[in-house]
């Protein structure tokens, strides 16, 4: 599903210094939003890998208004107590309403279940954007929603996050110099009585983007990713919790090609995985996605095609 | 059927009583307390009712929108699925 949104994120920073030029401190550009620090990184690392058939349809009505008819057929994994994952055959269409404009997102996705999924952005004003998230089912207290405020300044980035069952969160982050930029961001959920604070930094270049992220839940997070060339990405990332003792390494690699998309990764857990998104003509795609895991001998497979 | 008739008694007698312990202790201190129970209740009945507004009423929303943009388009475009 994320094919079918428009990238949410600004263009990267066209203007970028020259070694020899002076670093003008009053006039920095605005930083990657903070959820967004390690996009580049998920890009490859993180991609889409699904499991059965995944058909997609996009009709556009007009420029701003378009519906999409979705259906996944496949076996989806079920929590279970033992260590065998139990995988159970499920069906489901969804039926989606977009609408986009400059200044009003709205995506509304319902599903045979009765299941909601709506996303909203909206600009207020030139620097206030609001954004809400909610997933609404028809069991009780099952559902949850996300307000985000987000404002941005010349070069720094501030967000406040309202949640359901009393989740309060708020980001900073600020471009330091023309590459790096530091934040950090705050938490507090009422259910669980949690707090946590986390800080981050972003260090970028026009051939790579380097990221680290520590959070006082224990994760710590450190991501490089190197452009090659204008078709071809790497990636690795560390995954650390200094809490539970949970070590993971991954190396992946993002080739974009003039007919279609490879992406696949390895990783310290024994998974290996890979995406491909080839175009067949203009506005079909065609995908495939394998993911086996040698530790737990789960081996997943899809295919899908992505029309419109 | 004829169960839920006592069970509803019951319930409106447990209401009844909470809520007269409830003014009976309503002095100048737990007037405040009240209040608060009160502005609770309508936040909860205020959310249930979104969230069911939401729910049913947000794809409709989003079509009306969309139909009512220009260029408008027709009705056959969105029913047919082509």
């Amino acid at each position: 599903m994320a094919d079918l949104l428009p990238p949410l994120t600004a263009a990267q920073v066209d203007d970028k210094t020259k070694v020899d030029e002076k670093v003008d401190y009053s006039n920095l550009p605005s930083p990657v939003p903070y959820e967004e620090l390690h996009r580049e990184a998920f890009m490859s690392l993180k991609a889409d890998n699904f499991e059965g058939l995944r058909f997609d349809f996009t009709k556009a009505l007009n420029q701003k208004f378009s519906l999409s008819h979705s259906v996944m057929m496949g076996p989806t994994e079920v929590p279970s107590q033992s260590a065998e994952t139990i995988k159970i055959p499920t069906a489901h269409y969804e039926f989606g309403a977009n609408y986009f404009e400059p200044k009003l997102m709205l995506i509304g996705r319902v599903m045979t279940d009765g299941r909601l999924n709506a996303r909203l952005k909206a600009d207020l004003t030139d620097k206030l954007i609001v954004k809400a998230n909610a997933q609404i089912t028809n069991e009780p207290h099952l559902s949850h929603a996300m307000f985000n405020f987000d404002y941005m300044g010349s070069d720094y980035r501030a967000q406040l996050q309202l949640g359901n069952s009393a989740l309060i969160g708020a980001t900073y982050i600020q471009s330091v110099t023309n590459r790096l930029s530091l934040g950090g961001e705050v938490f507090w959920a009422g259910v669980p009585r949690k707090s946590g604070i986390g800080y981050a930094a972003r260090y970028e270049s026009d051939k790579m983007v380097a990221t680290a992220q520590v959070a006082s839940t224990g994760a710590v997070v450190m991501n490089y990713v190197q452009k090659i060339s204008e078709k071809v990405s790497l990636a690795t990332d560390f995954m650390f919790n200094y809490f539970s003792r949970d070590v993971t390494a991954s190396v992946g690699y993002d080739y974009i090609l003039r007919q279609s998309r490879v992406r696949g990764k390895i990783d310290s857990n024994g998974v290996a995985s890979a995406l491909v998104e080839e175009r067949l003509s203009m506005g079909l795609n065609f995908l495939l996605s394998a993911e086996l895991d040698h530790k737990k001998k789960d081996y997943k497979f899809g295919f899908g095609l992505t029309v419109g | 059927m004829a169960a839920k008739g006592p069970l509803k008694l019951k319930f409106k007698a447990k209401a009844k009583g909470s809520k007269g312990g409830s003014n009976s202790t309503s002095s100048s201190s737990s007037s405040v307390s009240s209040k608060f129970e009160v502005i609770k209740d309508w936040t909860n009945w205020s959310l249930k009712k979104a969230k069911v507004a939401t729910h049913y009423g947000l794809i409709p929303l989003i079509i009306i929108i969309g139909m009512n943009s220009d260029p408008k388009p027709d009705l056959f475009q969105l029913l047919s699925p082509f």
